[in-house]
Order: structure tokens, then sequence, then C-alpha cells
């Protein structure tokens, strides 16, 4: 492996990588500004200059000192190079460049959203000097509404161009574009047009300072106040990895989490902004025929163990109907449950929507596929379907689900709701008429009123599991914030059902599951951020 | 042998009453495109080593030489393009524009020539978008060339068919920096590249480019018909031929003058520019504004192309000298300078974009009177950590910026000095100035 030395440190890396790359890869921090791995290089901003010392060609043992100050994000690391990032020259600088960004910056950090997490912040406290020389007035520049999603701050721009990038390489839409010149120049749409795509979202996370802003988190919550937990998208059947931001209780955005192999760095706006059903529209109490009813929880799941108790007297005449939006273990466990109880009882699963076929985004110029907007709106199908599978006998369409619901072989449903009603027609003409109907929901609507038995289960923020992904990934999530009151997660609740001990624990049910022959089940890596390398240091006063 | 007479500018009479368009079949009558002939005799090697035994440099304004950035090329990869850089927007500098409004047929020949030598495919001249005339010039005089098969037509030994196109700028500075070029021509915004790779791997529509100056290409059918030996005998060791010179300023002759390289500057000034005007001779510009000033003492100065070394200046550059005299005001000299930067920086890079803007600002405070005496070494350090030679963005204007506003500084520091008052710094009120004043 080839090694270079920063600063002192041994670095090391694989195959061709540019100075910086090599750097943050081995998690040591050289700062730049538009400099971001997903897009091409442009090498603008001008504050990663380095010094280096290459070795001669002619002679490797030797070192020779370029004379002017190199882009590190720009230039290839060489086997045995000496780079300097902290020298007075590359110091000096730095602080030159932080010093021209903040001329005309507004400094209006408190009440800008980005702070807390912004570069400007976090480099003016590292490389920067503790008050400006510039005593002219400052440009102004003026808000712009660019988007559906996003609001733009141009005085605020540093013009690293990490937007018009995005939107020409990624989403290849190339709404942005730089309009102007010189320090005239500013971000914008064209004439007439919006920043309009289903990734519009994203120019907001690659924006390093408050110039680009989300509107629906605008003025919301500061950030440093926001706790991220890593979890994967419920919307769709990609299998995204996302982080969930939320301050006591409540969620405020959601941002993607970089996976090189899933979504890069890189989320739809249907993942970004689709979590209003986590604190909207909610079911908070057990419910008869559309009554409230007063049921502590013990005595609501009592009330569910026996009406499929009741209904296995007649073997095959109960139904679990699943959903593709639960985590593989709570469909496992209500599934053993169920057929512990009946083992002939049949189990279904209710289809995801799919809408029209996956998009497909690429980069215009290389070809090369940079995101997929999958189809299939459930994050778990192919869970469901192993279940199925597994536990197999008595395993139907949902179709299928009204000829014996007709016929009277089938007297009894238990359907777990899906969060978002996508499969509620399909659902009503299947339980049509069926004596006894048992519902699981997070939300007031769809079976509801005419069950004969309502439970209010919590959504996937509120509990931890895992997915299955289109492609067979087994991703697991983490639980983000407490259950709304009154609810509890549907593991949870045939968790008490099977009498297990303690309380649920979806690794438990992963162990069940393996040793049933679901063998990659066993071993699921629990999430972890990739948080962005410390830079503050504080120190006591 | 040293200079005989105008080679470059033999067509073009010195009287401007008799000055006309020269066309292909004047041209030709005298003694045009006998070089292209004769080049096509010779073999592609055999016109790429004279060239570099002329010892022809580039004319735009860094020197390089022609024959070397010739030889750059990849071998067996083509097509392959020329682009003439006509973008000439450097203040102080028109000699392409003079040169072409008289004899555009010379271009068009050392174009020829060059695409002979090197194999190119096609040609554009980027022709600044200011030179609405000069362009339609052009266009004519391709229309003639076109009609007498010097484009259009198959390059002799190749399958190569060569033609040559007028490419119109958008106005801007940047554009005649030569990738800055390269992105415009490819219809994109005039934002200098990153590199590698340089233009002769992969240039204008990513394909093996050479970019050379118009008197560059101009000088090509002369060193053919005449040798490396009698071009080398003009000028000096390092800068050999023929160059022209344009002079403006507060001189009695503004103009464009042909003269071999090397030449004092005050020679330039008196024997052909009529002499200062109106004063004393304080300071001048020896190639555009971005090479920085020539002092009082460098009255003298030679102008080639080590001119940057001797008298601490960035370089010859276009060789556009603009004089300034004792009534000059060079505060507000820079002042202009300044702002022509500031509104030319494509905004690319940081320090650039912002630098140049800050000094302009900065500027137009001392020249209103509210300079302070740090801001002297502010200009010095902002100019400084913009880029000197060798700079820290990815083009050069950066670093033109700072060499005209150093070079102005180091070489007048009193002149800036009497405009910064200690009077008005911060927390002084106007009150209290005035009670001082009293």
């Amino acid at each position: 492996m080839p090694t270079m030395d920063v600063d002192g440190k041994k670095i090391a890396w694989d195959g061709k990588k540019m100075i910086l790359q090599a750097c943050l890869d081995a998690g040591m921090e050289i700062p730049s500004y538009c400099y971001h791995q997903g897009l091409s290089i442009v090498a603008s901003c001008r504050i990663c200059l380095v010094e280096i010392e290459s070795p001669d060609p002619k002679d490797p043992a030797k070192l020779v000192k370029v004379p002017k100050l190199v882009p590190s994000c720009q230039t290839p690391a060489v086997d045995g190079m000496k780079v300097h990032s902290i020298s007075p020259k590359a110091r000096a600088n730095q602080k030159a460049v932080m010093e021209f960004l903040l001329l005309n910056h507004p400094l209006d950090c408190p009440v800008c959203d980005q702070a807390g997490e912004c570069y400007l912040q976090d480099y003016s406290y590292e490389y920067g000097r503790s008050e400006s020389r510039f005593e002219e007035d400052k440009a102004k520049k003026p808000k712009k509404d660019i988007g559906k999603h996003v609001v733009l701050y141009s005085d605020r721009c540093i013009m690293c161009t990490r937007c018009v990038r995005f939107t020409r390489e990624i989403s290849g839409t190339g709404e942005l574009a730089v309009f102007g010149r010189g320090h005239r120049e500013e971000i914008d749409v064209f004439q007439g047009q919006s920043l309009d795509n289903p990734l519009s979202g994203n120019v907001i996370d690659i924006c390093p300072v408050g110039a680009l802003l989300d509107k629906d988190f605008l003025f919301t919550q500061r950030v440093w106040f926001l706790k991220k937990t890593p979890s994967i998208s419920p919307f769709s059947s990609g299998g995204e990895n996302i982080s969930i931001e939320h301050n006591q209780g409540r969620v405020y955005r959601i941002k993607p989490r970089f996976n090189a192999d899933v979504n890069k760095w890189w989320i739809s706006d249907d993942i970004r902004y689709g979590w209003d059903f986590i604190h909207n529209n909610r079911l908070q109490t057990p419910a008869a025929k559309g009554v409230p009813q007063e049921l502590s929880p013990a005595q609501s799941i009592g009330q569910l163990d026996q009406a499929v108790k009741k209904a296995a007297a007649t073997p095959g005449a109960t139904v679990l109907v699943l959903n593709a939006f639960d985590s593989t273990e709570e469909m496992f466990l209500a599934a053993q449950w169920i057929r512990r109880i009946d083992p002939q009882a049949w189990l279904t699963l209710a289809e995801p929507k799919v809408e029209g076929q996956d998009q497909v985004f690429k980069n215009p110029t290389t070809g090369a596929v940079t995101y997929t907007l999958r189809a299939e709106k459930a994050p778990n199908r192919r869970g469901a379907e192993k279940v199925l599978a597994k536990l197999a006998g008595n395993v139907c369409k949902l179709a299928e689900v009204e000829g014996k619901i007709k016929a009277g072989q089938v007297q009894t449903a238990l359907v777990l709701a899906d969060p978002f009603g996508h499969s509620d027609a399909a659902l009503q003409t299947a339980v049509a008429g069926v004596e006894t109907l048992l519902v699981l929901s997070s939300r007031p609507d769809g079976l509801v009123s005419q069950a004969s038995l309502v439970l209010p289960v919590s959504t996937w923020a509120e509990k931890s599991g895992v997915f299955e992904n289109y492609s067979g990934l087994i991703q697991a999530f983490k639980q983000a914030i407490d259950p709304l009151e009154n609810t509890r997660s549907t593991g949870s609740i045939f968790w008490d059902l099977m009498d297990l001990a303690g309380t649920y624990d979806p690794a438990a049910v992963r162990r069940m599951m393996s040793e049933l022959g679901l063998a990659e089940y066993a071993t699921v890596a629990l999430p972890e951020h990739h948080e962005k390398i410390e830079l503050m240091q504080f120190t006591d006063l | 042998m040293a200079f005989a007479g105008p080679v470059l500018l033999k067509r073009i009479p010195d009287d401007p009453a008799k000055r006309k368009l020269i066309n292909i079949d004047e041209y030709m009558a005298t003694g045009g495109y006998e070089s292209l002939r004769k080049a096509q005799a010779m073999t592609p090697e055999q016109i790429i080593q004279l060239v570099i035994d002329s010892n022809l440099r580039g004319r735009g304004g860094a020197g390089f030489p022609c024959g070397s950035k010739w030889k750059f090329l990849p071998k067996d990869l083509h097509p392959r393009y020329l682009a003439v850089n006509f973008d000439e927007s450097e203040p102080g500098t028109f000699k392409d524009r003079y040169l072409t409004e008289y004899d555009p047929q010379v271009l068009l020949e050392g174009i020829a020539i060059a695409a002979f030598a090197n194999r190119i495919t096609t040609s554009y001249i980027y022709i600044r978008g200011e030179y609405h005339l000069q362009a339609k010039i052009l266009e004519k005089a391709l229309e003639e060339a076109y009609a007498k098969g010097i484009f259009g037509q198959k390059i002799p030994g190749t399958e190569i068919v060569h033609n040559c196109y007028v490419h119109r700028g958008a106005g801007a500075y940047i554009c005649g920096e030569e990738t800055g070029l390269l992105e415009s021509l490819e219809g994109k915004r005039g934002w200098p590249r990153i590199k590698p790779p340089f233009p002769a791997i992969a240039g204008a529509f990513a394909k093996p480019t050479i970019i050379n100056n118009v008197e560059t290409l101009a000088c090509l059918p002369y060193i053919i018909e005449y040798g490396a030996d009698w071009f080398k005998s003009m000028g000096t060791a390092s800068s050999a031929g023929p160059k022209l010179f344009g002079v403006s300023g507060l001189v009695h002759k503004p103009g464009v003058y042909e003269e071999e390289l090397g030449i004092k500057m005050s020679t330039l000034i008196e024997k052909y520019a009529g002499g200062i005007k109106g004063g004393k001779y304080r300071a001048a510009i020896p190639g555009g504004v971005s090479m920085g000033v020539l002092g009082t003492d460098q009255y003298d100065a030679e102008l080639d192309f080590d001119i940057g070394k001797k008298y601490n200046v960035l370089g010859l550059g276009t060789a556009g000298v603009i004089v300034m005299t004792d009534k000059t005001d060079l505060v507000v000299m820079l002042r202009n300078i300044v702002r022509f930067f500031a509104h030319e920086s494509c905004g690319q890079c940081t320090p650039c974009r912002e630098g140049t803007a800050w000094m302009h600002k900065m500027l137009n405070r001392i020249v209103a009177g509210y300079g302070k005496p740090r801001d002297f070494d502010l200009l010095m350090e902002v100019g400084l950590s913009m880029g000197s030679m060798p700079g820290t963005t990815i083009c050069g204007l950066a670093d033109g910026a700072n060499w005209a506003v150093r070079t102005f500084l180091e070489k007048f520091p009193e002149d800036f000095k009497a405009r910064l008052k200690s009077d008005h710094v911060q927390g002084v009120t106007l009150d209290a100035q005035a009670a001082a004043a009293v």
C-alpha cells in the first residue's frame, strides 16, 4: 500500500486517490469547501492548498519541493510524497481564504439555520483570524425562492458550485447555474424555471454554508439540539440509509447517511419530506367498531389473544395479513404466534404499492448511474416474503382471502395495517364480510372503523428492527424517538403474546429466525454514523 | 544584421491616410501565400524544427516557445484543433487588431502553415467580442481564402480537410486565458480549467489543441520565407525576431510600431511615438496592465522577454506600452487598473473573486480621500495572498492584479502614502477631526 507523510503522519491509501481524499479516508482533515467526493473536482475554493515535496521520478529517494501551493483536492497522492498542510505558507493561505470568504458574508449566524453545522464557522474558528480588516460596505445580494423545497440566501453563498455540479452531474437536470461574473456572481435558476427534481433536497446537504436552506426545516430548530439516529428509509424498497434528526420526541428532519453501496450521499425528496406520518394523524387508543375503548395494554392484547384463540377452534379459519412496512422480526413474531395457536392459520401479504417503474438518474456526461428511485413504495417486501416462505403451510395471496371469507372458510382476520394506507382498498375488498376483524394500525383511518378490535401501534421511527431491501441487503435501523403515548410497536405486542421474557428484543428474534434456518439474520450489523471529524476543541475556562 | 524595416507591417504604410485593407489578390501579388507553398514542400517535422530553431516565442504574453508547444501534441491522436487567440483584451494592447484590420491574410497564411505542420483538422479564430469590424474583415478575408482553396481542402499528403472558422467571444477578458478561451469556444462559461489535462492533450472538445496568438502565427510565413537565422538576427539571444509594440498613454503619436525585441523603451517612445506629451516621463506599463509598472528610473528598460527579472515586473506581456508622466495620478491609475480586474475576474477562485473587489473598494476609498496608513500594507498583503508568481489560483488573472498593485506600491510608495492620513482613524468623531483641523 502506498504511503505518504502528511504533517508528520503516515497516511496510506489504496489505488488512485487525490491527496485530500486519501487524508479524509484516513481520518485527517484538510479544510475544503468546493470538494465533494460525489462530484467532479473544480479546485476553486483554494482553501485546501498545501505544500508538497514529490519524489523525483529519476531518483525516487530524492524529494523535490514544488514551488507553488497545490490544491490537495486535485493533486494525486504519490507514494513517498511529503505534504505540509500546516506549514506557515499553507496556513497563511488558509487564513487569507477564510478572510476573503467572510468579506461579504453577512455573519448573521444567530438567525441562520446552518449555524452549528456550518463549515464557515468551523473553519473560521480553526483557520481564520479573529477580526475582519474589511471596512468597506458589504455586497448585498437577495434571498431567492428557487424551488419547492429550497430557499437560497445569496449573500451567504461562497460560490463553491457544489449545488450547480449536483444538478448537472447527479440529478442530471441542470436547473442551477452561476449567473454574473466576479464578485457580483450568484447562483440562480434560469428564468421561469425552478429547482424541481426528485433529488432537489440534496443541494441543501451539500451546501457547506447557510446559502441553500430547507424550507421545511427553516427556523424550526437549532441544529445543536438535534440528536441523530441512524435509520433506514421506510418509503421505498431501496433501503436508503438515513439519519433521523429529532429532539424531545419530535422528528425535525431526515438527512441521508453515506452508504457507498446503496444511496451514496443522496436521498430523494420523498424520503426527506415524507416523515409527516410520524406525528400527524395517529391512532392513540384501542377501539372497537370505531368506539374508543379504555383498555390497559395488558387488557388489549388479552382481547386480541382471546379473539384469535376463539377462532382457532376451527383450524384454518384465521388469516394474518402482513404488510411490507413492518420489520422482519415483527412479521416473524406475528406469524409464529398465530401458527402456534392455529398451525393451519392462513398467512398473506398485502402487496406494496408499485408506482410506475424505477426512476434511474444518470450523469449526462459519463452515463454512470447516480441514483435510483425505486418504484416499490415499501421497505421490506423481501423480509415479508422470507417469513412467508419459511413458515410455509397455508400461505395465500391477498386476493384469495376474499373467496375464503365468502366461502365461510375464514372467519377471523388479523390485519397489520401499513402506515400510509397504500393497501387500504385491496384490504377492504379482501376482508369484506369477515366475522371478526382485528387490526393493528398506527393511523385512525382505513379498516379502523369496522374492526371489532383495533390496537394502536408505533411507526418505524419509534422502534428498531431490520428491513431487507430490493437486492436482499438486510439493514438494521435504530429507534429514534419514544413511541407515541398509548402506542407500542407491533413487535412488542407479539413478544408479549408469545410470553417471551423481558421486553421486545429484535436481536433475540433474529437469533430465533437464524435458528430456524434464516442464517442471514444471525449477524446484522447495527448502523453507525459517519460523523464529521471533530474539529472543535473547547478549553475549560 | 539587425532590424532593417517592418516585417509584419511591411504591407501597411506608416501614413494613416494611405492605409487600407489588403485583399487576397494584393496580398498574393506581394508574395503572399508563397511561404505556404514553400512550407507544403517541406515535411511537418522540418517546419516544426525550423520554428524551434527560429526561437519564436509566443507573442500573446507568456512568451512560451512556439515550436515546443507544438511538440506537446500527442502523436497519432486526431483530430487536432488550433485555437487562434485573438481575444486581445489586455488594456493597452491593440497590435493584433491593427495587423488584422489591414492585413488579415498574413494571419490566415500563418494558420494554414501551422495547420499543415501539425495536421490540424479545424482552426478556430477566437476573436474578442468587442471587435465587430475586425470580425467582419476576417470573415471576408476567410471567404477569399476559401475561394482560393487555402482552406476547405485536403492538407497535401493527408486525408485531413482543414477548415477555419471565426468564433466571436462575448466580451470577457478571462476568455483570453487559453483554457477560458476553450471553455468559451465550447459554449460554456469562460471559466479557466484546472490542469492537467493540458490543452495539448485534451483541449477544445477534449481533443488535442494548440492555442497560438495572432502575432505568433503571423510570424510563421516570414520564418518559412527567410529562415531561422534571419529571424534570430533580430532581437536578443533569448528573444528573437520582430515584435509589434503598441504605445498608448501620454505620447504624441500613440500607435502600433514594429521593432526588434530588446529595444529600449525610451527609443520606442522617442523614435516612434513622438516623445512624451505634456510633462516628464514618470512610469510606464511594459505590456498590458497585468505586467506591473516600470519605475521612473526604468525608462531605458529593454523590451524583451527578460524584462521581468531585470526590472521587477511580471514580464513583457503583450508589449502594449502605456506611458504615464508626472501629471498622471498614479493612485487613480491603479484604481482604474484594479477596477478592471475586479470587473473581469471570472469569480471561480475565492482569492481572485473577493480580493480584486476588496482592493477596488479600498482604492476607491483612498481616491476619495479616506485612506488610512494601514491601507498600504493591507493592499500589499491582499495582493500577495491573492498570488504572486506562482499564484494560488487556477489561472493568472489574480497574479496579474497582484503584480499591478504590488509594483505600483513598491515603485511609487510616496504617491500612495501621501493619500493615507492618520486623522480619520476609527473611533475618532468628525467633530474631533474638525477641531484638530482648526
